[in-house]
């Protein structure tokens, strides 16, 4: 049986650049969705797919509303949209009120995802300048699933991961260069 | 990934700072050195300093706008002959580019294949 039923990554400043590091390495046999949600602001929406799809051969799409969540393809939060996750396994984009200054806010995404996935839930919060994410991890860590940071030390930007490490029982800290095997063993 | 443009060197103008940062990703893919720049204060000075090969010019900047900045490039007569692409997203930009003076334009949003057909096209 598999361990992970669903990856989220959050991220803000810095984020992108692990993102690109990260993604070539990831296995085409992935058999669970990757959801990523970054701070942006609207605007650079196609730009930020096509780049990431230029680094993989696995899908990678933005996620529209509805839309089913299907395996082995990477989605990613259109900016300006709050991303949640039904029971029936589709997303949906929400324009309420942004949370810690942002929308799509990590908060949200991670608290949607725990609901749904429970202890099949990995959630990796990466660099970035504010503590949107932590109570979410927090969220994911009550339902079972497993929380993992980047490590603050080298992180851009540390202090998102910082947060996290200060107010959660995080799981695993990780150096870029260990995240793809990390991600590609829980497929097995 | 195939290096197409080695060594050439862009200069953007954009306050948009996630922009800028994917389009130095994209930029530095084909082999171009990048310099990017939030304001067009001192605009010829900043030119001349970087001494660049291609400028991407965006429309609405906090300080000088993106037609009055090229405006003065192309005023320089040692600068006039740098290609200057304005890109906006406004409906117009293409308006825009011809009052800027500028050679060309590339409208918001646009994909990395545009980004790229430009810089092989003026750089």
């Amino acid at each position: 049986m598999k361990n992970c039923d669903a990856l989220v990554i959050g991220g803000s400043a810095g984020s992108l650049d692990v993102l690109l590091k990260v993604l070539p390495e990831i296995d085409l046999s992935i058999n669970f969705p990757i959801i990523i949600v970054l701070h942006r602001k609207p605007g650079t929406d196609s730009l930020l797919t096509d780049l990431l799809k230029s680094r993989t051969k696995l899908t990678v799409k933005e996620v529209e509303e509805k839309e089913s969540i299907n395996d082995s393809t990477i989605y990613i939060a259109p900016s300006d949209y709050h991303l949640l996750i039904e029971k029936n396994h589709t997303f949906s984009l929400d324009n309420s009120e942004k949370v810690n200054y942002s929308r799509p806010a990590i908060d949200v995404v991670f608290q949607s995802a725990a609901e749904i996935y429970q202890e099949k839930l990995v959630c990796f919060l990466l660099s970035g300048s504010n503590d949107d994410g932590v109570m979410g991890l927090k969220v994911v860590k009550l339902s079972g699933g497993i929380a993992v940071i980047q490590n603050p030390k080298s992180a851009a930007v540390p202090y998102m991961p910082a947060q996290a490490e200060l107010n959660v029982e995080i799981d695993e800290v990780l150096e870029i260069n260990e995240m793809a095997n990390y991600i590609n063993q829980l497929s097995r | 990934m195939i290096k197409m443009q080695n060594g050439k060197k862009i200069l953007i103008f954009d306050d948009n700072e996630e922009l800028l940062e994917l389009c130095t990703i994209i930029l530095e893919d084909m082999g171009c050195q990048i310099h990017t720049s939030t304001t067009t204060n001192n605009v010829e000075q900043q030119v001349t300093e970087y001494g660049p090969d291609l400028i991407f010019m965006d429309n609405w900047l906090p300080d000088v706008s993106g037609v009055e900045a090229t405006q003065q490039i192309k005023a320089n007569i040692d600068l006039k002959h740098i290609p200057v692409i304005y890109f906006s997203a406004n409906n117009n930009v293409e308006e825009l580019a011809s009052e800027a003076g500028a050679d060309d334009f590339l409208a918001k949003p646009f994909d990395i294949s545009a980004m790229e057909n430009i810089v092989r096209k003026y750089a």
